[in-house]
């Protein structure tokens, strides 16, 4: 099940929080060089887009301030086929922890649990026609795209 | 054996949610067998998301046994235009429910009963509780041919089915229910069960037919009562708890706060028909006018029950396209029912001042269309 959601969360948890936090100001990027390349030489990027799992086997990265969030390897094989992914409009508020959809594998609804707090902007839509792409790669293409902006105060974070 | 009695203690012990009495440990085995008084799919469905999200299953795992007077109950990501004939339910008072598990359509009347198993995530086991059952139809009559499938079905006689499953797995629980076929009525069922609506494309679950039959057609000594005290009894044996089946009512607030908003919420039309994932119906239907066979085609898109296109085309010289366009466009937003339609074809005769043959026209096409809603 591999349902990657993309937040953007301004004011993450404490352990994102100091993933977050470079040591050093982010250096300005060369002229000449595109951004993608510039990035693969920073330390603060690097530490955002760490994998970090919760106990129920998501996972999530942030990498440029957006948030991904996914289910293991592990939740996918212990799910078996993933049949149909029911996943919140663009638009849907949640809290951490709110179930925010399900994934239907052999008559089995299994919830998911968000874990970050914020407003959904994106989703994969390529789920709803292919599900099976959450078995097939759960850290790539059958991610659940979501992009989650908080909605609370913006703390003073490193803007890439 | 059956003994009404008082719950509220029982339950109050096992409903200990988060925060853990001090001094509550309980190592002696435990567990509960239920029993609902009620015959209403909702009410019953209520119970399952009650003890699902708030009892404390951790070495308590519950049992719970009802059936329900004539329903048809859709899984979580089921689409019923296609799953079911609505039409036909309407015109005999059929209850249309929606589950919170997976799955495929099943109909049920007071010769079918459901079983519920709820343990907790680690301990969800849906092979070892379909054995369980086996084990109790085997005790009552031991010659009977009962075995699971791979995809979690009874089969009877290795052809037969008698019994579906699906399941719901929440944060730290989960539920594992089954329907049992003892006296259904099968004709009734076949035809409940057998969508009439055409050219739907949708990505919703769709439902594995398969040929039915009913235990007592087997052995008629395989009555429910029968079968749900043997179930009961297999159970408090596997648990080693008492061979006790609790009756509950699911309208009681005092035992279930909250009960009656869960039953509520799974009666709204946005749960029930609303939660089917969007789908397209694309066909046509023939009319005819004055002697003249005319065809209509219809493209409609639903989302969330709602339509979000519709493309009614009709031929130009019956009905003009501006004209059919005004009916397209009414309909827009709309539930996908056929009572919001005809208060639509309402409003629009006394907004639209057409003539009376445009408008003996639309009746016309609308009829059609709530034929296929």
């Amino acid at each position: 099940m591999a349902l990657r959601a993309a937040w953007r969360a301004r004011a993450a948890a404490c352990s994102l929080r100091a993933a977050w936090a470079p040591a050093v100001p982010c250096p300005p990027l060369p002229l000449g060089l595109r951004a993608g390349a510039a990035r693969t030489l920073r330390t603060g990027p690097a530490l955002l887009s760490v994998r970090k799992f919760t106990d129920k086997h998501e996972w999530i990265t942030t990498e440029n301030g957006i948030g991904t969030v996914g289910i293991s390897n592990f939740a996918q094989e212990a799910l078996g086929d993933v049949v149909y992914c029911s996943l919140p409009e663009v638009g849907t508020k949640l809290n951490k922890q709110d179930e925010f959809g399900a994934l239907e594998s052999v008559k089995a609804a299994s919830e998911l649990y968000s874990p970050l707090s914020g407003e959904v902007t994106e989703i994969n839509e390529a789920l709803a026609e292919n599900p099976g792409l959450v078995n097939k790669s759960c850290y790539e293409d059958g991610k659940l795209l979501l992009e989650i902006q908080r909605i609370i105060a913006a703390v003073n974070v490193c803007r890439i | 054996m059956l003994i009404p009695f008082s719950t509220k203690n029982c339950f109050r012990l096992l409903c200990n949610l988060k925060v853990p009495a001090a001094g509550f440990k309980n190592i002696v085995k435990s567990g509960l067998i239920l029993q609902s008084i009620s015959n209403d799919v909702y009410q019953n469905l209520a119970v399952e998301d009650w003890i699902h999200d708030h009892m404390n299953l951790e070495g308590k795992p519950v049992l719970f046994l009802w059936r329900n007077s004539p329903s048809v109950v859709i899984g979580r990501h089921q689409n019923p235009w296609q799953e079911c004939n609505l039409n036909l339910m309407r015109e005999e008072g059929i209850k249309l429910a929606r589950r919170r598990s997976g799955g495929g359509t099943v109909y049920h009347d007071m010769g079918n009963i459901n079983l519920t198993f709820f343990t907790t995530k680690k301990k969800y086991d849906r092979m070892e509780n379909l054995k369980l059952v086996v084990r109790a139809l085997n005790s009552v009559q031991p010659q009977l041919d009962v075995q699971p499938t791979k995809r979690f079905d009874l089969l009877l006689d290795g052809q037969f089915k008698i019994s579906g499953t699906a399941s719901k797995i929440g944060r730290t629980t989960a539920y594992h229910h089954c329907t049992l076929l003892c006296g259904t009525d099968r004709t009734f069922l076949s035809s409940l069960l057998k969508s009439p609506y055409q050219g739907i494309r949708s990505n919703a679950t769709a439902s594995i037919p398969a040929l039915v039959k009913n235990l007592l057609e087997k052995d008629p000594t395989l009555t429910c009562e029968v079968l749900m005290n043997a179930i009961a009894a297999e159970y408090a044996a596997y648990h080693q708890i008492d061979n006790h089946i609790s009756l509950i009512n699911p309208t009681d607030e005092t035992l279930f706060p909250g009960i009656n908003s869960k039953a509520k919420e799974l009666k709204t039309w946005e749960w029930i028909y609303g939660k089917t994932p969007k789908f397209s119906i694309n066909t046509s239907f023939n009319v005819l006018y004055e002697q003249s066979h005319l065809e209509i085609k219809v493209f409609i898109d639903i989302k969330n029950g709602r339509i979000e296109i519709c493309n009614i085309e009709a031929p130009d010289h019956w009905l003009p396209m501006e004209i059919c366009d005004k009916l397209n466009s009414s309909f827009i937003g709309s539930k996908f029912c056929p009572i919001e339609t005809s208060m639509l074809i309402n409003i629009l005769h006394r907004t639209c001042p057409e003539d009376d043959e445009v408008h003996s026209k639309w009746n016309i096409l609308c009829e059609k269309i709530k034929g296929i809603m």
